[in-house]
C-alpha cells in the first residue's frame, strides 16, 4: 500500500512562501506533525491539518528573508552609483547622448502639441458630432466645378422644414468691418456677423452676460465680445445700452456679452446680430445667390450620405429642374472644417485653415526625428557600454547572472531617457514662444499635464528607454567574463548592426533635407513668379457706402500727391478666388449662355497693374462705352472658349453678363494673370466697369519713400472722411498671406530638418570618437612605422564616408519619387533639379567628414608613445 | 526593558526550550506547551516565535539529526543563551516582587 503523503499543493505553497534557508527544517516539522496525526487522527484529518499549517505559515513569509533583501538594496545602489559615475566620467559623450535624445523628444513633444491643437479645432462645441456645414459644388459652363463654402439665404430654414432629421440651422453672414457710434465717439467693430437666433444653442461660445434664449428677440439686438464691449463701454455694464451703426444707420441694443472667441475656432467674430433685420420677402426667396455660410444640426444617428442624396430633390423642388446642372449640395462635419477644407474655395470664414496633409507630414517628421534621436541614443549607449567590459567581467565573476546584467543596462538606459525627458521639457519651454510666433498659434504646455497625455508621454519615454537599451544590454550580458576581464571588447562583426543604424539615420536625415529644400524652392518660385500683373508698391484701402460717394474726389485728390503714381478701384481684391457670374454672348449661330469669373474694375485698372493686352485694347476713360459699362475685357482662357464658337475675332463679339438682352462688346483680350493661388489653374474671367460702387481703392506709390506716400494718402483720407479711421494693406502682403499655411509648414519643416541633421551628426560624432579610441593602439603603431597625419585621418574617415554614401544612395531615389508626386499637385512647379541632390549629398558627406575628422585628427596628432603605453 | 520585552507566547516558548534541554525543536516545543499549559498553538506561530527569539539573541540554534518521520529533513535544535536565561530570571523576579506585595488575604480568597 502506498504510504499517505501530505498534499503536494500545500507543500508547493509552503516552498513558495518560506525562505529557502529555513524551508527544509520548517517542512520537516510539518511532515513530522503530519506523521503524528496520521497515527492519531487518520489520513484525512492529517492532510487537512497539514494544509492548515502550511496556510498559516504564510505569515512567516518574511522570516529569514531580510538579509537577502538587504543585499539586493546594496546592489541596486551600486548600479545607480556606477551609472552616474559613468555619466560623469564621459561628460562629453553623456551630454551628446542625452542632449541628442532631448532634442528629438522636444521637437516631437512640440509637434504633438501643434497637431493636437489642429485636431482640437472647434472641439469645444458639445454638439460637434451633430453639426455640419452646408457646402455647394458649383459647375458653371467651362469653369471647372468647384467646391464652395457658400450657400443661399433660404436654404437653412427650408431644409429644417423639409427634413425632420435636420433639427436646427443657423446662417453665418458676415457684415465685415462696421463703424459703431456711442454718443459722440466712433469705434470700428472689425467683424460683425449676422446669425440666426439658434446660434448660441448650436455652438458653445460662452456667454458672460445676457440670457441665451433672449439674445436676439428684436431685429436690432446685438451681442458683443468681451473685449469689444470693454473697448466701447469701458467698465460700464453694456447690456441694455444702445449703439448707432453707421452705414446701415441702425440703432442697436446690446443684449449680451460673450467670452472672446478662442483661437481654435474656425468662426471668428467680435459681434453678432440677428438676420431678422435683413429678413424680407426678397431674401426669403433669394434662391440663386450665395453669400453666406449655413450650419445644420442633425439629430442623432442620421445617415449623412442618405440625407445628402435627398438634397438633389430639395434643389429641384425649390429651384427647378435645371439647377442640378449648376449646383450640388454636400455636408461637411464641423470637426472637418478646419483641416478638410483645402479644396473648398470662397471659404472666407475659416480661421487659420490648415491642410490635413500638412499635419500628417508634421506627424511623420516628428516620428522620424524621434527615431533618429533614439537610434543615436542606442548607438552611443552600445558604444559606451563596450568600454565597460571589465565592469561586466567583475560582476559576472562574483556571481551576476545574465539577466541581472541585462536588467542593469536596461534600467540605466531608462534612467537616461527620463533625464533626457526632463531636458526635453526644458527645451520645449524655451522654444514654445518662438514656435508660436512662427506658426501663429497659441499653444500651451498645460496640455502635457492632462493625465492621459502624461501617461502616454511617460510610457513612450519608458518604451524608448527599453527599446534603445535592449540591444546594448543583450550584447553586454553576453560577454564572456574571461575575455571581458582581459580587456578585449566587442568583436568586429557586432558593429554591423550599428553601421546599419547609422546608414538608416543618415538616409532619413538626407531625405528630410532634400524634401525641405525642394518644398522651400517651390514656394519661393510661386511667390516670385510673374503673376501677370504688378503687385509691388500697391496700397489697398477698403471702401464703404459713405466713402464711395466721394470716390471721384478721393481719386483726383490722391492723384495730386507727388508720391502717388496712380489710383484705381475694384470690387474684388486680387489674390483671391474671384466671384462667378453668368454670361451671355453671341456665337456664330446662336446666343450662348455660360458662366465665368467676373470682376468690376475702374477703367484704368489694366494700365495700373501693367497687364499685357494681347488683342484689341484695355478699358480706357477715353471711351464713353467703357465708362458706361458696355465694354468688356476677357482673359485668354475665356477668349479661347469664345473663339471656339465664333468665327473670326473674339474682339468685337457682342457680350454681357447674364440677365440682359442688350449686349455690350468685347473690346480686348488680356493675357492670363494669376489672381489666385498658383497651385490653381487660371479660370475664365472678364472685366468691365459698372456703377456699383467699389469695395476697395488701390493706390500705387512711387518707389523710394513709402512712408511719405502713406502719409499723403492718410492726409487725403482723413480730410475727406473724418469719420473713418485710415486703414490700409499692401497688396503683396495680402498675396503672401495666401501662402501662409505653406510658409508656416516649410518654416517648421526647415527647423526640423536642421534638427535631424544635427542629431544625426551628434550621433556620428559620438560613434566616431569611440571607434577612434578603440583603434588608438593601431594608429600608434602606424605612426611609429611612418604614417603621416593625413594618412591616418583618411584611414579613420574612410568607413564613415562609405556609410554616408550608402545612406545617400538609399535616400536619393526615394525622395525623388516622393517629391515628384508632390510637385505634380502644382500647376506651376519648379521641377526637381539633380543639382540639389548633389549638393545635399556632398553637404551631408562633408558634415560627416568634419565630424569624424575632428576626432581622428586628434588621434593622428597624438604622440604614439602615449597611445602605445596604454595597456 | 525595551528590546528585552517578552511576549506571552514568547515567554512560554523560551521556557519550553529551557525545559527541553538540548532536544528543543519546533514540534517538541509545541508539544511541551500543549502538555504543560494546555494550549493548542499552530506550528507556524511556534516557528515565528523561535526565529524571532533567536534574532533577539535569547536563543541559539544548530542543526540536529534527521529522521525518517521527517522525510529525511534535519531538525533545528534551539538552546537558551545566557542572555536568554538572564531575561527569564528577570521576568521571574519582577513577578515575584509583585506577588510579594499582594496581601495574603486577597490572595486566599
Amino acid at each position: 500500500m502506498k504510504t499517505p503523503v501530505p498534499p503536494s499543493y500545500a507543500r508547493r505553497m509552503l516552498k513558495w512562501f518560506i525562505a529557502d534557508s529555513i524551508y527544509h527544517e520548517v517542512e520537516g516539522d510539518l511532515q513530522e506533525l503530519f506523521e503524528d496525526r496520521l497515527e492519531a487522527e487518520g489520513v484525512r484529518r492529517a492532510r487537512w491539518q497539514y494544509t492548515k499549517d502550511a496556510l498559516f505559515s504564510i505569515r512567516n513569509f518574511k522570516l529569514r528573508r531580510i538579509r537577502n533583501n538587504f543585499n539586493h538594496l546594496v546592489m541596486y545602489k551600486n548600479y545607480l552609483k556606477i551609472a552616474f559615475r559613468n555619466l560623469l566620467k564621459h561628460k562629453g559623450y553623456s551630454f551628446i547622448n542625452i542632449f541628442g535624445l532631448a532634442l528629438g523628444m522636444a521637437s516631437c513633444l512640440l509637434i504633438l502639441l501643434f497637431v493636437n491643437n489642429e485636431f482640437d479645432f472647434d472641439g469645444f462645441h458639445k454638439k460637434k458630432a451633430n453639426l455640419y456645414r452646408l457646402d455647394e459644388v458649383q459647375t458653371f459652363g467651362s469653369v471647372s466645378s468647384q467646391k464652395v463654402a457658400l450657400s443661399m439665404y433660404p436654404m437653412g430654414p427650408n431644409l429644417v422644414t423639409d427634413y425632420p432629421e435636420i433639427t436646427n440651422f443657423t446662417r453665418y453672414w458676415t457684415m465685415g468691418k462696421t463703424l459703431a457710434r456711442k454718443e459722440d465717439k466712433q469705434y470700428y467693430i472689425d467683424n460683425i456677423s449676422r446669425v440666426d437666433t439658434s446660434f448660441f444653442e448650436m455652438f458653445d461660445f460662452k456667454l458672460v452676460d445676457g440670457i441665451k434664449s433672449d439674445l436676439f428677440n428684436e431685429p436690432s439686438d446685438l451681442v458683443l465680445s468681451q473685449s469689444t464691449a470693454r473697448m466701447i463701454f469701458g467698465d460700464e455694464n453694456p447690456v441694455g445700452k444702445t449703439l448707432r451703426m453707421t452705414g446701415n444707420d441702425i440703432q442697436v441694443t446690446v443684449t449680451g456679452v460673450f467670452e472672446d472667441v478662442p483661437d481654435h475656432s474656425h468662426l471668428q467674430f467680435d459681434a453678432l446680430i440677428s438676420t431678422k433685420f435683413w429678413d424680407d420677402e426678397n431674401r426669403r426667396n433669394g434662391w440663386g445667390s450665395n453669400y453666406l455660410n449655413t450650419y445644420l444640426e442633425l439629430s442623432n444617428n442620421v445617415d449623412v450620405e442618405a440625407l445628402e442624396a435627398k438634397f438633389d430633390d430639395f434643389l429641384v423642388r425649390h429651384m427647378g429642374d435645371e439647377v442640378l446642372d449648376y449646383y450640388e449640395l454636400f455636408l461637411q462635419p464641423l470637426p472637418d472644417v478646419h483641416l478638410g477644407s483645402m479644396d473648398i474655395t470662397h471659404d472666407y470664414n475659416n480661421h487659420k485653415k490648415f491642410a490635413r496633409s500638412s499635419v500628417n507630414i508634421f506627424l511623420m517628421l516628428a516620428f522620424f526625428v524621434l527615431l533618429i534621436a533614439s537610434i543615436n541614443f542606442m548607438n552611443l549607449s552600445t558604444a559606451r557600454a563596450a568600454t565597460r567590459g571589465r565592469e561586466i567581467g567583475v560582476r559576472k565573476s562574483i556571481g551576476a547572472i545574465k539577466e541581472q546584467i541585462t536588467g542593469q543596462f536596461l534600467a540605466e538606459s531608462i534612467l537616461f531617457t527620463f533625464i533626457a525627458l526632463l531636458f526635453a521639457v526644458g527645451l520645449c519651454f524655451l522654444a514654445l514662444q518662438p514656435l508660436n510666433n512662427i506658426i501663429d498659434r497659441e499653444l500651451s504646455m498645460s496640455l502635457y499635464l492632462v493625465p492621459l497625455n502624461l501617461i502616454v508621454i511617460l510610457a513612450t519615454t519608458m518604451l524608448i528607454g527599453l527599446l534603445s537599451g535592449v540591444y546594448p544590454a543583450l550584447v553586454m550580458s553576453g560577454f564572456n567574463p574571461v575575455l571581458a576581464l582581459k580587456g578585449s571588447g566587442l568583436s568586429g562583426s557586432k558593429s554591423i548592426f550599428r553601421n546599419v543604424l547609422v546608414i538608416f539615420q543618415y538616409a532619413i536625415a538626407i531625405a528630410i533635407i532634400i524634401g525641405t529644400i525642394l518644398a522651400t524652392r517651390q514656394l519661393d518660385y510661386m511667390q516670385n513668379l510673374d503673376l501677370g500683373f504688378e503687385k509691388d508698391l500697391v496700397v489697398t484701402m477698403d471702401m464703404y457706402g459713405d466713402t464711395n460717394e466721394k470716390y471721384d474726389v478721393l481719386r483726383s485728390e490722391l492723384m495730386n500727391q507727388s508720391n502717388i503714381l496712380d489710383v484705381t478701384a475694384t470690387t474684388q481684391k486680387l489674390g483671391n478666388n474671384l466671384h462667378q457670374t453668368s454670361m451671355t454672348y453671341d456665337g456664330d449661330t446662336a446666343r450662348i449662355n455660360g458662366s465665368s469669373s467676373f470682376v468690376v474694375v475702374d477703367v484704368n485698372f489694366m494700365d495700373f497693374y501693367e497687364m499685357d493686352i494681347l488683342e484689341g485694347r484695355g478699358l480706357s476713360k477715353d471711351y464713353a462705352e467703357d465708362n458706361n459699362g458696355r465694354s468688356f475685357v476677357v482673359n485668354q482662357t475665356l477668349a479661347k472658349e469664345i473663339a471656339s464658337t465664333v468665327n473670326g475675332d473674339v474682339v468685337g463679339t457682342p457680350f454681357h453678363f447674364g440677365g440682359t438682352d442688350t449686349l455690350g462688346t468685347i473690346v480686348g483680350v488680356v493675357k492670363d494673370f494669376n489672381y489666385n493661388k498658383l497651385s490653381l489653374r487660371v479660370e475664365p474671367l472678364f472685366m468691365s466697369r459698372q456703377p456699383w460702387g467699389w469695395s476697395e481703392v488701390n493706390v500705387k506709390l512711387k518707389s523710394g519713400d513709402l512712408q511719405a506716400g502713406l502719409r499723403d494718402i492718410e492726409q487725403v483720407w482723413t480730410t475727406l472722411f473724418p469719420q473713418r479711421p485710415f486703414e490700409y494693406q499692401f497688396l503683396d502682403d495680402h498675396i503672401g498671406e495666401m501662402y501662409q499655411s505653406e510658409q508656416q509648414l516649410t518654416k517648421v519643416i526647415s527647423i526640423l530638418s536642421v534638427l535631424a541633421i544635427i542629431i544625426a551628426s551628434l550621433g556620428l560624432f559620438g560613434l566616431a570618437s569611440f571607434t577612434v579610441r578603440q583603434r588608438l593602439k593601431e594608429m600608434g603603431i602606424r605612426k611609429v612605422l611612418g604614417a603621416t597625419v593625413s594618412q591616418i585621418v583618411m584611414i579613420l574617415s574612410k568607413k564613415f564616408t562609405l556609410l554616408v554614401l550608402i545612406a545617400f544612395a538609399i535616400a536619393a531615389p526615394l525622395t525623388y519619387y516622393l517629391m515628384d508626386e508632390w510637385m505634380a499637385g502644382y500647376a506651376y512647379s519648379v521641377g526637381i533639379g539633380l543639382g540639389i541632390f548633389l549638393i545635399v549629398g556632398i553637404g551631408s558627406w562633408l558634415i560627416a567628414l568634419i565630424t569624424v575628422s575632428a576626432q581622428s585628427f586628434r588621434v593622428a596628432k597624438s604622440n604614439p608613445v602615449e597611445t602605445l603605453r596604454i595597456e | 526593558m525595551r528590546g528585552t520585552y517578552l511576549g506571552e507566547l514568547e515567554e512560554l516558548v523560551l521556557l519550553s526550550v529551557a525545559a527541553l534541554v538540548d532536544s528543543a525543536y519546533a514540534v517538541a516545543v509545541r508539544a511541551e506547551i500543549e502538555g504543560r499549559a494546555n494550549r493548542k498553538v499552530n506550528i507556524s506561530a511556534i516557528h515565528a516565535s523561535l526565529y524571532r527569539l533567536e534574532d533577539k539573541g535569547f536563543l541559539d540554534s544548530h542543526m540536529g539529526e534527521a529522521t525518517n518521520k521527517r522525510g529525511g529533513k534535519s531538525k533545528r535544535i534551539f538552546t537558551v543563551t545566557t542572555y536568554g536565561y538572564k531575561t527569564l530570571k528577570e521576568a521571574q523576579t519582577v513577578r515575584q516582587s509583585f506577588w510579594g506585595s499582594i496581601p495574603q488575604l486577597s490572595a486566599q480568597k
